[in-house]
């Protein structure tokens, strides 16, 4: 876990697409979030499947909600 | 903006946007990052924007900085399906400028049916006891004359001139304007950065058409398929296509991903007749 520019960053692993561009993400503490794509990830025309390692910011607002910011590499 | 928290939410007054980098926007919530926008200029000079909030007033005060900022047109891409993002970027004087579909596509030639009709050429694999044959699929052949390089065995030299004669014919600037994946940043003149992605069509000595596959993601991505223009309609694509998805199949692999542009009908029939099936729509936003 770290924090970047206030917002907290938790590695998890995407479970489930959902409908409206969201995914259920397991995070590494067992916790699971629903999270959104970030614009830059959208913009990169990066495609995320289940199973996918990914990094997602927390809201600071709602923590059961969260942004996918980074998708790992295999 | 990713989710909507009307009672939680900041209040519009309290929400200061900066510009913390050329490219680069916060929104502070009382001191607490509350939001960033980010713009990035693409190889062939489109300049595309980004917005990530929380809230919704937040996304309108982000996007107003951006659009005050920038110079137009601006882009955006959002997930057809992203009611929020979408309808704030519209709202933000974005209009649809064109349609992405992402597309599905089985390899398993069961499902592809992009198998040889010539049964002279089904390959028996495995005879057992009992007499059963268990068939090996043989992708559809290419036209008379055309044959398929697999991809990791073609001319780099060769395949650079296909590349380049192609872009030439239909226009294309750095990055394939029509193509907004493309975006990778190459040095100048270089546009085929690793020839083993890629698996040729080619008649002779010559090459007539390809197809690049990224596998570096545990789905793989068809990238690009292209031919030459005065060979097209012969079933050079669909042969290019057969063969990249058979070794996929015997390699293991389900599925592959592709995108293509709504005004390509051509290769939204090809991909459709291969069994594709259509699991999202990107939307490319303009603001000119």
């Amino acid at each position: 876990m770290s924090r970047k520019n206030g917002g907290i960053e938790v590695e998890g692993t995407v479970l489930e697409c959902l409908r409206s561009a969201t995914f259920t993400v397991e995070l590494g503490n067992g916790h699971k979030v629903l999270a959104h794509i970030s614009g830059k990830i959208r913009k990169n025309h990066i495609k995320i499947v289940p199973y996918d390692r990914v990094l997602v910011e927390l809201s600071p607002y709602d923590l059961t909600r969260g942004r996918i910011v980074f998708r790992y590499r295999n | 903006m990713d989710t909507l928290h009307p009672a939680s939410g900041p209040v519009d007054r309290t929400i200061v946007v900066n510009r913390v980098a050329e490219h680069q926007w916060h929104a502070l919530d009382d001191d607490r990052v509350a939001g960033r926008g980010n713009a990035v200029r693409r190889p062939d000079g489109r300049l595309f924007v980004s917005v990530d909030a929380w809230h919704e007033a937040v996304f309108r005060r982000l996007a107003s900085a951006l659009l005050a900022d920038l110079p137009r047109p601006l882009y955006t891409v959002v997930d057809e399906t992203d009611i929020d993002q979408t309808a704030g970027w519209l709202l933000a004087g974005f209009s649809i400028g064109r349609r992405e579909r992402g597309y599905l596509v089985p390899t398993d030639p069961a499902d592809t049916g992009l198998v040889s009709a010539d049964l002279a050429s089904t390959r028996l694999a495995d005879i057992g006891p009992a007499g059963t044959a268990t068939a090996v699929p043989v992708p559809v052949p290419p036209p008379a004359g055309v044959t398929i390089i697999p991809a990791g065995s073609a001319d780099g030299h060769r395949l650079r001139l296909l590349d380049r004669a192609i872009r030439d014919e239909i226009g294309a600037t750095v990055g394939w304007q029509t193509m907004p994946a493309e975006v990778i940043a190459l040095p100048p003149g270089v546009t085929v950065p690793d020839p083993s992605k890629y698996a040729v069509a080619a008649q002779g000595s010559e090459y007539v058409g390809m197809l690049r596959l990224a596998t570096a993601t545990r789905q793989p991505r068809i990238g690009l398929l292209a031919v030459r223009a005065d060979h097209r309609r012969r079933g050079i694509a669909r042969a290019l296509l057969a063969h990249t998805l058979t070794t996929l199949h015997a390699r293991g692999t389900r599925a592959a991903w592709a995108e293509i542009t709504e005004a390509n009908t051509a290769a939204l029939a090809l991909f459709e007749a291969a069994g594709a099936r259509h699991a999202a729509t990107n939307l490319e936003l303009v603001r000119r």
